[in-house]
């Protein structure tokens, strides 16, 4: 059995780096795939493009995605994936600074399963990680894929 | 003959023939009846005039009024633009100022988890200083965008229960986890009520009272009142404390964005509040004035503008 997968879809190098240290310092045991744009995350859960070698039904259990990203941008990413029937169900996780109303909105009306805030302070946002990968990674029923093999 | 001249007579203008030798009495009723016709139609010419003048100045009206239809239109679109420059820089900032100061906390605290081991207490107190920097400067950038979003945000007139308001922040205020400790009596008026936008005179009360909070953290009997009195132009709503109060000689800068009349150090705070609570009370057509005395407390006082309940 495969290790769990977390894709984080940030275009930011500092809080990639953030990420990846809140989650070793809660010692969480997935896996993390880093995508830097809309459209390499689109790329990857698709299995196009630069990523176009890899198996496209093993998806992510969740997706960490941020909302101002080159290229396409979180909402557009997100609104992709609901259209598509392989990614309809996909957990996403919306992670952003902005707590802007229209972001928010805009956010569920694309129909994420999430939407966290990342804080100034570390503590508060390592805390927020953890929480997240320990309910999508552990908790959470992934959605049914066919021809699976666990 | 006769017919002819009477032809004549008429297509030049005449209106009557009489023929000599005169009856008096005829003739004193025709000129009478002439005379009444004349002054008839002289009174028609008259209003004919100034039917004409009120056409031409419901004209000018009409021309005024589609010019200022058209700058009102103009000022519309005006607007748009200035609240869209706003939400897009208020967009940039939540996003973009506040990417820098994630690093330089949270990697600060990498510093002191990973490498506690070559650090001093020396070392280690000044990267806690420089955490506390980032999130004061995350909390100034969190106030900026709650008075720029009270700018651009509409304005939802409704009846709002200001008691069931103050008693809901009182709540909020109590149930925080530093709060434990605190001996804090809430006094709020039951039945205050106006008219206005609710979130954002919760923003309102929630800063008012917050500070009262804040302000009295040092008296053991802390007391904080809501409540309204009627004045000559009509009713304001006030909140007092008996708190560390402030000098009126500085009362005007109260307000002012960014102005504080503590020392951080004795009360933490980055002076928005007060800004944004202003912004409120002025878009609601209101005014906010201040009293307080240093040792003794503060009491601030606000109307509403007609939106007011009497």
């Amino acid at each position: 059995m495969r290790d769990r997968v977390m894709l984080l879809v940030e275009d930011n190098p500092r809080d990639e780096e953030l990420t990846l240290l809140a989650l070793r310092k809660h010692h969480l045991k997935c896996e993390v795939t880093i995508v830097r744009d809309g459209a390499e995350a689109l790329d990857y859960l698709f299995a196009t493009g630069a990523h176009a070698g890899r198996d496209a039904c093993l998806l992510p259990e969740v997706v960490l995605l941020d909302l101002k990203l080159p290229k396409i941008d979180g909402l557009e990413v997100l609104r992709r994936l609901r259209a598509d029937d392989r990614t309809k169900f996909l957990p996403v996780v919306i992670l952003t600074a902005s707590n802007e109303e229209t972001d928010l909105l805009g956010g569920y009306d694309a129909g994420c399963n999430g939407y966290v805030l990342k804080p100034v302070d570390f503590n508060q946002f390592a805390e927020a990680v953890r929480q997240l990968a320990l309910y999508w990674l552990d908790f959470n029923e992934t959605p049914p894929r066919t021809g699976m093999i666990p | 003959m006769a017919d002819v001249q009477l032809v004549r007579g008429y297509s030049v203008g005449a209106v009557d023939y009489l023929f000599k030798p005169l009856d008096a009495e005829v003739l004193r009723s025709k000129v009478a009846v002439f005379v009444e016709l004349a002054k008839k139609s002289a009174l028609i010419r008259k209003q004919t005039t100034e039917l004409v003048q009120r056409e031409a100045e419901a004209r000018r009206l009409a021309d005024a009024r589609a010019q200022l239809l058209v700058d009102l239109e103009q000022k519309n679109r005006d607007l748009e633009a200035v609240n869209k420059e706003l939400e897009t820089f208020s967009y940039s900032v939540s996003h973009d100022l506040r990417a820098p100061l994630r690093s330089i906390d949270g990697f600060s605290q990498a510093l002191l988890d990973d490498y506690a081991a070559t650090l001093d207490d020396g070392g280690a107190q000044y990267l806690r200083h420089v955490r506390e920097a980032a999130q004061h400067m995350g909390e100034l950038i969190d106030g900026l965008l709650a008075l720029a979003r009270v700018t651009r945000s509409a304005l939802h007139r409704q009846e709002v229960d200001l008691s069931q308001l103050a008693r809901d922040v009182a709540a909020r205020l109590r149930n925080h986890e530093r709060a434990s400790a605190r001996q804090v009596e809430f006094v709020v008026e039951p039945g205050l009520s106006a008219e206005g936008d609710a979130r954002l005179l919760a923003v309102v009360l929630d800063n008012l009272l917050g500070n009262a909070w804040k302000f009295t953290s040092k008296r053991p009997e802390a007391r904080i009142e809501v409540g309204k009195f009627v004045k000559d132009d009509g009713p304001a709503f006030f909140v007092r404390d008996n708190g560390a109060g402030f000098d009126m000689a500085y009362a005007s800068k109260l307000f002012g964005a960014f102005q504080r009349l503590h020392a951080a150090a004795e009360f933490e705070g980055h002076g928005i509040g007060l800004a944004t609570v202003q912004r409120i009370v002025h878009r609601h057509g209101g005014r906010i004035w201040a009293e307080g005395r240093v040792g003794v407390g503060a009491t601030f006082h606000f109307t509403l503008g007609e939106g007011e309940r009497k």
